[in-house]
């Protein structure tokens, strides 16, 4: 009898420590906290050399439930203003995208339910929905990202920012537009309109090669 | 349970040879229930730094003898750590993450120890050693996102411990050690398993 009761309380203290035994890195954690801030660039890139940019005049919305669509939200106004004045503090000049702009940068956001997109950056460059290579006066050309470009899968919303080298479109192989610069943006609250100038600024901190010289 | 003890003998054979059977103080079959406390060393402090509360462990031991006794055990240890945003880079990448860095390992160890005493004292001090594997869970959040891998290791463990019975020939006994646990274990940062666990419990010798 009282073994059986020694072993039955060394049962009860088995199960609470089994039960209790892991801490869980996602209990306790902020939106501040869950989000990364990813930027991927072309290692061959010699960001000084170039001087002009263009950005896209809206957002691209892409989404594997909705379909695609181009926005331009109060969300979308602050992201593309953080943006080129960030830009312009490197030193690159804003330019209409008729005046021949050196650089091009496309704005996404992405909205997903599942993690099943996969790793690449570059993937849903082939998205409906996506910049079109003929915004920029390359229509029919496709997009490319370097290989090792690689980021985390991801679910739900996140925002992609793709710089693009149109100064050498015309010397690259297969009318491809090289993504010289990629932000993502991932995680809680990216969609929030309040953390834009925190996100824009930690993706600039962290490139500072990404500037030119005049 | 049967199969439990085939094991266990087969152990006794292999850990020691043929021990003749003797008249024993307590029963030959005795299991413990351990919570354990580990400190991390070396890479593994590097990669987690904080001494881990959630760990635990059990063990069946079959006595040859009054001193020495073979066995199997397991557990559980956790260790965790989140660290400040901070900007990662990598090859034509920055990742700027809080990231959150765990490991759970759970091991499981043949083992064979050795008390210093007669079993009618007050205190029976001991030593031991476990030698078997133990199966190594890598998760490091990057932010809310996971990078994840699963292998098992090879691990020994040297413990020392005193088992403190309650009552002359009690089969009933508080256990207290101190273990060193070593895997050759290789996960990015990580470039060996390395801790020092201490251990307290009960005890029991069941038949």
């Amino acid at each position: 009898m009282k073994r059986t009761g020694l072993m039955l309380s060394a049962l009860a203290a088995f199960v609470v420590l089994v039960s209790s035994c892991r801490k869980e890195p996602l209990n306790d954690m902020t939106a501040e906290e869950s989000r990364i801030y990813v930027t991927n660039y072309d290692e061959k890139a010699d960001f000084t050399t170039f001087k002009t940019f263009s950005i896209v005049d809206s957002v691209a919305v892409i989404s594997n439930r909705e379909g695609s669509k181009k926005e331009l939200t109060q969300y979308d106004q602050q992201l593309l203003a953080q943006l080129k004045s960030q830009m312009q503090a490197r030193g690159y000049t804003l330019v209409d995208k008729a005046a021949k702009p050196d650089l091009a940068m496309n704005v996404s956001r992405i909205d997903n339910t599942t993690t099943s997109i996969g790793y690449n950056p570059g993937y849903w460059a082939g998205w409906p929905g996506y910049w079109d290579t003929g915004y920029w006066g390359y229509p029919g050309w496709g997009y490319w990202f370097p290989s090792y470009y690689n980021v985390f899968r991801y679910n739900e919303k996140s925002v992609a920012v793709d710089l693009l080298d149109l100064k050498n479109a015309k010397t690259g192989e297969g009318n491809k537009l090289t993504a010289i610069w990629n932000v993502m943006l991932r995680g809680s609250g990216v969609w929030n309109g309040n953390n834009i100038e925190t996100m824009v600024k930690a993706v600039f901190d962290q490139s500072q090669y990404l500037k030119t010289t005049n | 349970m049967k199969s439990i003890k085939t094991i266990i003998l087969g152990l006794a054979l292999i850990a020691g040879g043929a021990v003749a059977a003797h008249a024993q103080s307590r029963p030959p079959l005795s299991v413990n229930v351990n919570y354990s406390i580990a400190q991390p060393l070396g890479s593994l402090k590097d990669y987690a730094d904080k001494t881990s509360f959630r760990g635990w462990n059990v063990g069946v031991q079959y006595h040859l003898n009054d001193q020495l006794a073979v066995g199997l055990k397991t557990g559980f240890g956790d260790f965790y750590e989140r660290v400040p945003r901070a900007v990662y880079p990598g090859k034509g990448e920055d990742i700027s993450a809080v990231q959150t860095r765990t490991l759970q390992t759970i091991p499981i160890l043949a083992t064979v120890q050795y008390t210093f005493t007669k079993p009618d004292a007050a205190v029976l001090p001991y030593a031991g050693l476990g030698i078997g594997t133990a199966n190594m869970n890598y998760e490091k959040y990057w932010g809310e996102f996971v990078e994840k891998e699963n292998k098992w290791a090879f691990q020994v463990s040297p413990e020392v411990g005193v088992n403190v019975p309650f009552g002359k020939y009690s089969p009933f006994m508080f256990n207290a050690s101190v273990q060193y646990n070593y895997a050759p274990y290789k996960q990015f940062e990580i470039k060996n398993f390395n801790t020092v666990q201490a251990n307290i419990g009960l005890k029991f010798h069941i038949q």
